[in-house]
């Protein structure tokens, strides 16, 4: 039998990882790897098609947020209950506001949107609000989202 | 093409200079991190550039959860349509589904029709004549941020808009394909998105029955030739021309013919503007009737200069820009350079499509040295022309009046 060429060697063992690779599967079902997407042809997703268009089904992943609200008091308090729904940025990028101002928007999050934030809770938030405002009118910034994980 | 081009500093630049400005204020380590510096009175102006989103390209981060983008103001230089990776995206809930099997999607359309239907996308594709139309999708709070006394709410630039080459099949076929029954009143559109905390409100909007089959609201399956993406509304969004976006509802999976008039909390609470013609009022007034938002109005920007950026004082400077009309054609657009004392017509550049947005553009000499308000006015074709001040609502709504920025001539 004639020896393969180093070539005809490369391919069957490169196609002999990517047959493994896609036999063993991404972790958690998760879309397989770039690398192995590239060079493989993962199966084509399914679509439809009419005239002059085709819709390939789609599978993204959307950026999660894990950034808290900064160091202050009651930080605790409103990190606990005013990071489920949206990012701390909503609210660290508002114009300054005053008490009342604040005041409506947690009751808005709370009787609207039914965010399920304890009453007692109410009062640490607006405080908390209140003087990042002070601290935005002050600066003109808002203050950083605490990134570290 | 004008010969003279004027001198201006490249907005990248400026928003370098302000990404340094930023990071030593923050005293972070030196990320690579553009900042954007969005201009809003009082502050905070300063919003990070972010390309983390799918199908996305550099993007304004107002919100990641749930995701609010801002196209970047020198997007809209490029051309009258908004690349789909640059469209702004603007989500209520943050329960939006991150992947969609176009086999198993349905359209329902229940209600009071004959038959109820489940539509596929082949179906949709397929089966019904399509439509093209050109719109602009505008955020109803576009341009919140630079309401004067401020307002909360997303705190938008000018770029929570877009323009579009929409494809896809008139809203009107689908509703008489099921049927619609004597005695309705309105249409409701609901998406796949749902509320965090499932007793809150899922984000559902109605048209009048005869708004829905005007034969211009339709279904679209692409925008600018493409499947729209993920965060735009795939696999469908209605699109309701020369209405703000609120109503353009994404991820569009059920409709719903109503015999009364719908009161869920997005109609009968939310989006509601002051009723009188500019949507106007007073920080200090009260208990002033609403009506929900509907129509656009006419609007326009400079789009190849940015406040602050320097001009030519003795050559001529070529000034351009972006216009629309809102439910009519743009039909002028004047520009001035004294806070409206003298206003000057600008040249217009081809028409696609009376709800997209149109190109401007002039060459002229600024009238003095030193700092110079630039304003742009759009007139559309039923008349309707920019007022000179800026209304105010509570809820940031329908910014109207003419935009200005400062340039400076050396």
């Amino acid at each position: 039998m004639k020896t393969p060429s180093l070539a005809t060697l490369i391919v069957i063992i490169f196609g002999a990882v990517i047959v493994a690779l896609l036999a063993v599967g991404a972790p958690n079902g998760r879309p397989a790897p770039q690398q192995v997407a590239t060079n493989s042809l993962p199966p084509e997703p399914t679509s439809v098609s009419g005239p002059g268009l085709t819709l390939a089904s789609v599978n993204v992943e959307l950026p999660d947020d894990t950034a808290t609200y900064p160091d202050g008091p009651h930080a605790d308090v409103i990190n606990a209950n005013c990071t489920a729904c949206h990012s701390a940025s909503m609210a660290l990028y508002q114009p300054p506001l005053s008490a009342d101002a604040w005041h409506k928007e947690v009751e808005k999050m709370r009787e609207t949107f039914k965010a399920p934030v304890a009453e007692k809770d109410v009062p640490a938030i607006v405080a908390y609000l209140t003087a990042m405002s002070a601290k935005t009118a002050a600066a003109g910034t808002a203050p950083k989202p605490d990134t570290a994980q | 093409m004008p010969d003279t081009l004027m001198t201006r500093i490249d907005r990248r630049r400026v928003l370098q200079a302000s990404a340094l400005g930023g990071m030593a204020a923050f005293a972070t380590p030196a990320l690579a991190q553009k900042l954007a510096d969005l201009g809003l009175p009082g502050g905070p102006s300063s919003r990070e550039i972010t390309t983390g989103f799918p199908q996305k390209g550099a993007m304004i981060l107002q919100r990641t959860r749930p995701p609010l983008l801002e196209t970047p103001m020198d997007v809209f230089d490029t051309g009258v349509f908004t690349p789909n990776d640059r469209f702004y995206v603007r989500w209520h809930w943050a329960v939006i589904p991150p992947s969609v099997d176009v086999d198993s999607f349905r359209l329902k359309v229940h209600g009071a029709v004959d038959r109820p239907l489940s539509i596929s996308l082949a179906d949709l594709l397929r089966d019904l004549p399509r439509v093209e139309i050109a719109a602009v999708n505008q955020c109803s709070g576009n341009s919140r941020g630079f309401f004067e006394p401020r307002v909360p709410g997303g705190e938008w630039g000018h770029g929570a808009m877009g323009n579009a080459k929409w494809m896809g099949v008139r809203l009107r076929d689908v509703l008489d394909k099921a049927g619609v029954k004597a005695g309705a009143a309105q249409v409701r559109f609901s998406g796949m998105d749902e509320p965090v905390v499932p007793t809150g409100p899922d984000f559902k909007k109605s048209l009048s029955i005869d708004h829905a089959r005007d034969g211009e609201v339709m279904i679209a399956f692409a925008m600018n030739g493409e499947a729209l993406p993920l965060l735009n509304g795939f696999p469908l969004r209605l699109v309701v021309p020369g209405w703000f976006s609120t109503y353009w509802v994404k991820m569009l999976s059920d409709i719903e013919v109503l015999t009364q008039p719908d009161d869920n909390f997005w109609m009968a609470k939310a989006y509601k503007l002051p009723a009188n013609h500019w949507a106007n009022v007073s920080p200090t007034d009260k208990d002033f009737p609403t009506v929900p938002i509907s129509t656009m109005v006419p609007r326009a920007w400079i789009t190849n200069l940015a406040d602050g950026d320097a001009v030519a004082a003795t050559d001529p400077n070529y000034i351009r820009g972006i216009a629309m009309g809102g439910t009519r054609g743009v039909a002028k657009v004047d520009i001035s350079p004294d806070h409206g004392r003298h206003w000057y017509p600008t040249q217009l550049g081809a028409e696609e499509g009376k709800y997209g947005f149109r190109r401007w553009d002039i060459t002229a000499r600024v009238p003095h040295a030193g700092r110079i308000p630039l304003s742009v006015r759009c007139t559309n074709a039923g008349g309707e022309t920019q007022p000179l001040a800026q209304n105010w609502n509570p809820g940031g709504y329908r910014r109207a009046g003419v935009e200005t920025i400062t340039v400076v001539a050396a």
